[in-house]
């Protein structure tokens, strides 16, 4: 810093501020923070790891009953997915990070201070999670299904990969993430404290269906169940199913359609209503309150 | 040119600004002073829009801040140094603030020239000192070579090269008809730094106007002067209108006189003058008579406890 001179400028060096830039700006911020990288790539493993290890020692012998070909397919997309819940933990402390992170270390008042109109950061960061976490969950499931398929192969189950159906399941688990990492994400832009945050996405997400099903196991009640069958994690299932009436786990029983949740784009829907909520009130504090 | 009509902030039942109205003009260095507490942080943010207003309005070149096309070209401001993500390197930090207004990285690279910063601008900015963190501040608002700047106490943390260097940039921005309007606890670095100043005292103004009338105001200069012959001189010099205090045997401080008159009624009397020193007033004696009764915190626990 020696007494240097302003260079004289004569057009000016900044350009209107547009939805483009804020979505380049929230890239750039995603990609130079090692916390998105290593998030991104435990997902990676884990899918890929869990996916093999338990493609390696699944089979239908010992099992009584013939598996119809639906079963089959059931079983692969299982065994694909094996660590969806492991990856919704992931994205949801990814999602949390990535907005709490910026209240946490005072980058936010930088962020608002370039984009004072405030809720395009909001969605600009939501648009760059959601493609990331994406494109990495797909290209997770893209390495496990060829690894997957040749050591179900090796255990005498063979899976027709020309079913529309196995691949929509993989897109219901791709989806599935994306969502919960935005719910997340929203959670973390409405508490602004990323300990905070993560407790209550990993409440939402792994606690509330447990501690539903226990107290549904002691004290059965409608209500309640309407209520557990609306959580994100039991949405998310209903997503990412694979549309069958013979369940790989027991061929001999009918599964039944006793919920009233059971089209995958249900459980799409009821995420996304999750996800719209929560952005808004984000959305809505962070335009009244103070940085 | 900044413009603030009845800016209010209330937190719950604590008036942190009170109502103030000012302008920050274009093509001079406005200097914001106050002590500890007086509202100048709130007051920066909210022209920043980081702050909401609880009552009045505030305007930067016409139009409040979140309302201009290209906000970062109307305001640069530095006002927390530590608003950095700490795991981000400096040069990403620059880039990513630059991409929201597609300002092109060598135009990054120009600030991270120009502040000094190009040795680290690929470290991490966890490992920062408080004048590193500075520096990158201070690039940051450079970014978008904007037509006003807003700076929080800027030479915080600055080596002297470096408060010799913001002193020039903000004398010579200024200078191209930029707005430039800083705060600093630094009274002798404020006094060589602002041509016009604003006092802030518990949400108030205390004072705005130019540096040499604050300086000139706080008190009417006074004038030393050393003789043998106090006795003598003390009643001709009251006579002519002045005000005397002593405060050696042979020296008295005189106010309400020249020294040339002075001077002048001592030759008339054949009194020899040993010493005749005009006394100006600092920037930090006008600062300290005009915010004595404002004072949020003050240091007088300090001396309670010094006497134990």
């Amino acid at each position: 810093m020696t007494t240097a001179t302003m260079p004289q400028e004569i057009t000016p060096v900044a350009r209107d501020l547009g939805f483009a830039g804020i979505i380049r700006s929230e890239w750039i911020k995603l990609r130079s923070v090692r916390s998105t990288w290593w998030s991104l790539a435990i997902l990676l493993a884990l899918t890929v790891g869990l996916g093999a290890q338990v493609s390696s020692s699944l089979s239908f012998q010992g099992v009584a009953g013939v598996p119809t070909q639906d079963a089959v397919q059931d079983l692969a997309v299982y065994a694909v997915m094996v660590s969806t819940d492991f990856g919704a933990l992931i994205v949801g402390v990814l999602g949390v990070i990535v907005i709490a992170g910026e209240y946490g270390t005072g980058m936010i008042r930088s962020t608002l201070t370039a984009v004072p109109m405030r809720v395009p950061v909001l969605f600009a960061k939501a648009l760059v999670l959601a493609a990331a976490i994406f494109v990495v969950s797909a290209v997770a499931f893209a390495v496990t299904v060829p690894i997957s398929v040749g050591l179900l192969a090796g255990n005498g189950v063979a899976v027709r990969l020309d079913d529309p159906q196995y691949w929509l399941a993989l897109l219901g688990g791709t989806g599935y993430l994306v969502l919960v990492g935005l719910i997340a994400f929203s959670i973390g832009a409405v508490l602004r404290n990323t300990a905070g945050g993560i407790a209550v996405a990993l409440a939402l997400l792994l606690a509330a269906p447990v501690a539903l099903g226990l107290v549904l196991g002691l004290t059965p009640s409608t209500w309640l169940e309407t209520v557990s069958t609306l959580l994100p994690s039991l949405a998310g299932t209903v997503l990412y199913s694979y549309p069958t009436t013979q369940s790989w786990v027991n061929l001999s029983t009918v599964t039944a359609d006793d919920g009233w949740l059971t089209e995958p784009w249900q459980g799409a829907l009821v995420l996304i209503v999750w996800v719209v909520v929560l952005f808004t009130a984000a959305a809505v504090l962070l335009r009244r309150r103070d940085a | 040119m900044i413009q603030a009509r009845s800016l209010t902030k209330r937190y719950g039942a604590k008036t942190a600004v009170d109502g103030v109205d000012f302008t920050v003009r274009p093509g001079v260095v406005t200097g914001f002073l106050g002590p500890n507490g007086a509202g100048k942080s709130t007051t920066m943010r909210m022209i920043m829009n980081l702050d909401r207003p609880s009552g009045g309005s505030v305007t930067v070149n016409g139009k409040p801040y979140a309302q201009h096309r290209a906000p970062v070209r109307q305001v640069g401001a530095l006002l927390d140094a530590k608003a950095v993500h700490p795991g981000r390197t400096a040069r990403n930090h620059l880039l990513a603030i630059a991409a929201t207004h597609r300002i092109p990285p060598s135009r990054v690279d120009e600030v991270i020239e120009l502040t000094g910063l190009e040795s680290v601008a690929r470290t991490r900015v966890g490992g920062f000192s408080l004048g590193m963190s500075q520096r990158l501040g201070l690039a940051v608002a450079l970014l978008g070579d904007p037509a006003t700047l807003i700076l929080d106490e800027p030479v915080n943390g600055l080596d002297p090269d470096g408060v010799v260097w913001v002193r020039l940039l903000a004398r010579q921005l200024a200078a191209e008809g930029r707005t430039v309007f800083l705060s600093s606890h630094l009274m002798s670095e404020m006094a060589q730094t602002a041509d016009h100043v604003l006092i802030l005292g518990r949400g108030r103004i205390v004072a705005d106007a130019p540096m040499s009338e604050i300086v000139a105001g706080a008190g009417s200069a006074s004038v030393q002067v050393r003789t043998p012959h106090i006795a003598r001189l003390v009643p001709l010099l009251e006579a002519d209108g002045a005000t005397v205090s002593g405060a050696e045997p042979d020296l008295v401080s005189v106010t309400g006189l020249a020294a040339p008159r002075i001077a002048e009624i001592a030759a008339g009397a054949g009194v020899v003058v040993h010493e005749l020193t005009p006394v100006t007033r600092s920037l930090e004696e006008a600062y300290m008579a005009l915010t004595r009764d404002d004072v949020e915190y003050r240091a007088e626990r300090i001396a309670v406890e010094a006497n134990r």
